[in-house]
């Protein structure tokens, strides 16, 4: 190595202490994305559409119970790339366990295990959360489908205020006992780990307190083990044995005795059916479907049907948790709904008007907003199968809302020339 | 009490290497062989065992006393071959699985509690200490590895579960939410979100260990008993393999011979290290 070499190495290893050195007195903002952002467009388009999500309670404090809960569509689209889901279950996404979920429900049944669903469905799910911890937290609905992994929905703020310290969680089992979550067993099973390293040390000890290593090999090697094997190590090793087995036996009786009854970890199914369908007038197919590059928007020729009595004008259409509205849908947004997942005049039609009864029509739709860039959809182009599928939400003059999944091809256009 | 004088003065030594043997005792016993297999033993079980021994909702009747035991065992039989062998000290699994706890319990409050929140309750770790200890006497008492594997295995693996009970039972108490009927242990594992590990993950009561009434735990027991004592053998092996060492020292006839007794490199002659051919 010359001192070229030898500089330019300095100059890089000095580089690298210093950047190390420095990353503790910088401001290093804590992050609060799970990652959802990253996951392909196929996953969020395609499997699960989320629709009327609510973070009930946006501001909680510690111990007080809130809801998060909402709908979800299974697209009839769903990739051949994913796994069917033949077992999945309703999670939270969130920065660890901020919220103690007490209960889960979909379509009414309680959902502790995983369960089939159904593509094509729709399920309505509410969950329980006891606040737990103090923060400003980003919470998602999400549905873990197995082999296929988490799908998580959209993600919204829920703050919790108070102290960690004043946390309980107290719950009755079916023995008449109550446990509270944060600490029962906790003393116990650290009292019999230390028991045990007491005496696995005391073992241990008996022969440390002896030369160990060097001295005995050279022994071992020169005579063999017959010095080396003191008779009283088999005396005390037959006394650790016998003090061992009764100490196992004596402790499994005495919890047997204190918890007589107990059962198996329950490793069942749950089986929901689908939300009944509701009889829908209108049809909406997708004829062509395109993604404009430069312009940021998913364009579509919707062949309309309405079948109805009443006229129906279409509001928004939603993927992915992002929500693509004219003036007619934005009227309908909750206002809780995150701000950053809403397109408000992200949606726009050749023919606003509504549709009529018996009317059939051909309509040229554009969702566009930056939001494709921003939430990744974009990457669409890139999937080996370049496909959507999303909701259109429509409503009747009597303000009745009506549910339409759509799903087709869509071809790039790369240039404006092109558009 | 002991034949310590007896056996210092059949090494030979002078006191001050015998003094200094001591230095290295404590130097290469606890810095270094202690801490390596913390480490090494540590992310092994993480590997091998680790959802069944961080999650209280995960220790089955099933899967949980199978795969502890044949996981663990394993670093436990190489490093009873390598103290046992070597020195004719029959601590090897106790040192082991103190490393493999002392591993756990930093884990514990540094990953789970401290950087993921989750009460040390529901990540608590099991204890293997009766099981390694009843390994380790078996060992001394018989002096005999094959006989250790036969019996001192079976012992490590079915004293797995009895062992474990005191610290868990209380989990496996039933509990009713909304009308559904769950362990205490289901319903730490339904409240304590885990993002990433969907219920679905759970390997936990299922497969074709049922018979005999459903009484799952004792013949899951004894096909880890039976396991155990197979990756025992295996594993005492590889301790063989990587704890013998050797030289090989090549004469004036330039005859080379391999040469297992390594202190017989220290009595070697200045001019015959020259000689050595392979390592020492």
């Amino acid at each position: 190595m010359n001192a070229k070499q030898a500089f330019k190495r300095w100059i890089l290893g000095f580089c690298g202490v210093a950047t190390l050195a420095f990353t503790p007195v910088v401001d290093v903002t804590p992050a609060f994305a799970h990652g959802e952002r990253s996951q392909e467009p196929f996953l969020r388009m395609r499997t699960v559409n989320w629709y009327d999500t609510e973070w009930v309670g946006k501001s909680t404090k510690v111990n007080d119970v809130t809801e998060l809960r909402g709908r979800f569509h299974l697209s009839e689209d769903w990739p051949r790339a994913v796994v069917k889901p033949h077992r999945t279950f309703l999670n939270v996404g969130s920065p660890s366990s901020v919220f103690v979920r007490l209960s889960s429900k979909m379509n009414g049944v309680p959902m502790f295990n995983s369960g089939p669903l159904d593509i094509g469905g729709d399920y309505e799910y509410v969950v329980k959360l006891k606040a737990r911890l103090p923060g400003h937290h980003h919470i998602h609905p999400m549905l873990a489908i197995k082999e296929a992994g988490p799908v998580a929905g959209p993600g919204g703020w829920m703050d919790i205020t108070g102290r960690y310290e004043d946390f309980t969680n107290p719950i009755k089992t079916l023995t008449g006992e109550t446990f509270d979550s944060e600490t029962m067993g906790g003393m116990t099973g650290i009292m019999w780990h230390l028991f045990w390293v007491v005496v696995a040390c005391f073992w241990v000890g008996w022969f440390m307190i002896r030369p160990m290593y060097l001295v005995r090999a050279r022994v071992l090697a020169a005579y063999g083990d017959e010095i080396l094997l003191d008779p009283i190590d088999r005396k005390v090793g037959a006394a650790m044995l016998v003090f061992v087995l009764v100490v196992v036996v004596v402790g499994y009786l005495a919890a047997e005795s204190k918890h007589p009854i107990s059962v198996p970890l329950q490793a069942g199914e749950t089986k929901v059916k689908p939300l009944p369908v509701k009889p829908n007038p209108l049809t909406i197919e997708v004829a062509h479907a395109e993604y404009d590059v430069p312009g940021r928007a998913l364009r579509m020729n919707l062949h309309v049907i309405n079948n109805g009595t009443q006229p129906i004008t279409i509001g928004e259409f939603t993927t992915a948790g992002i929500r693509f509205t004219n003036k007619a849908g934005a009227a309908k947004v909750d206002p809780n709904y995150p701000p950053e997942l809403v397109a408000s005049a992200g949606l726009t039609m050749d023919k606003e008007s509504a549709i009529l009864p018996g009317q059939t029509v051909d309509i040229k739709v554009e969702s566009k907003d930056v939001l494709w860039e921003v939430q990744r959809l974009v990457d669409i182009l890139h999937d080996p199968d370049q496909r959507f599928a999303g909701l259109f939400m429509s409503y009747t003059e009597g303000g009745e809302r009506l549910i339409n999944p759509v799903w087709a091809p869509v071809l790039p256009v790369f240039t404006r020339l092109g558009a | 009490m002991f034949r310590t004088d007896e056996i210092i003065k059949a090494s030979k030594l002078p006191p001050e290497g015998v003094a200094m043997s001591r230095h290295i005792d404590h130097i290469y016993f606890i810095p270094i062989l202690f801490i390596t297999i913390v480490g090494t033993f540590h992310m092994h079980t993480a590997l091998l065992c680790g959802d069944w021994d961080f999650w209280l909702d995960w220790k089955d009747r099933q899967w949980w006393p199978i795969v502890t035991p044949v996981t663990t065992i394993t670093f436990c039989a190489a490093l009873q071959y390598y103290n046992w062998v070597n020195y004719r000290q029959p601590f090897g699994a106790t040192i082991t699985i103190l490393a493999l706890g002392f591993g756990k319990w930093i884990a514990v409050y540094t990953s789970w509690w401290w950087w993921s929140n989750y009460p040390p309750n529901f990540v608590m770790p099991a204890t293997l200490l009766p099981s390694a200890l009843v390994l380790d006497i078996t060992l001394l008492l018989t002096r005999n590895w094959t006989l250790t594997a036969v019996i001192g295995a079976w012992m490590y693996a079915i004293l797995f579960y009895p062992s474990n009970w005191p610290i868990f039972g209380y989990s496996h108490t039933p509990i009713v939410v909304d009308g559904s009927l769950l362990s205490w242990a289901d319903y730490m594992g339904f409240m304590y979100v885990r993002t990433g590990t969907p219920e679905y993950i759970r390997m936990i009561e299922v497969g074709s260990l049922r018979t005999f009434g459903g009484h799952s735990t004792m013949i899951s027991a004894f096909f880890s008993a039976f396991a155990s004592s197979l990756v025992y053998v295996l594993w005492w092996q590889f301790g063989k393999f990587f704890c013998t060492s050797y030289f090989y020292f090549t004469d004036d006839r330039q005859r080379t011979t391999k040469v297992y007794d390594v202190f017989a490199y220290a009595t070697l002659a200045h001019g015959d290290k020259a000689k050595i051919g392979g390592k020492a």
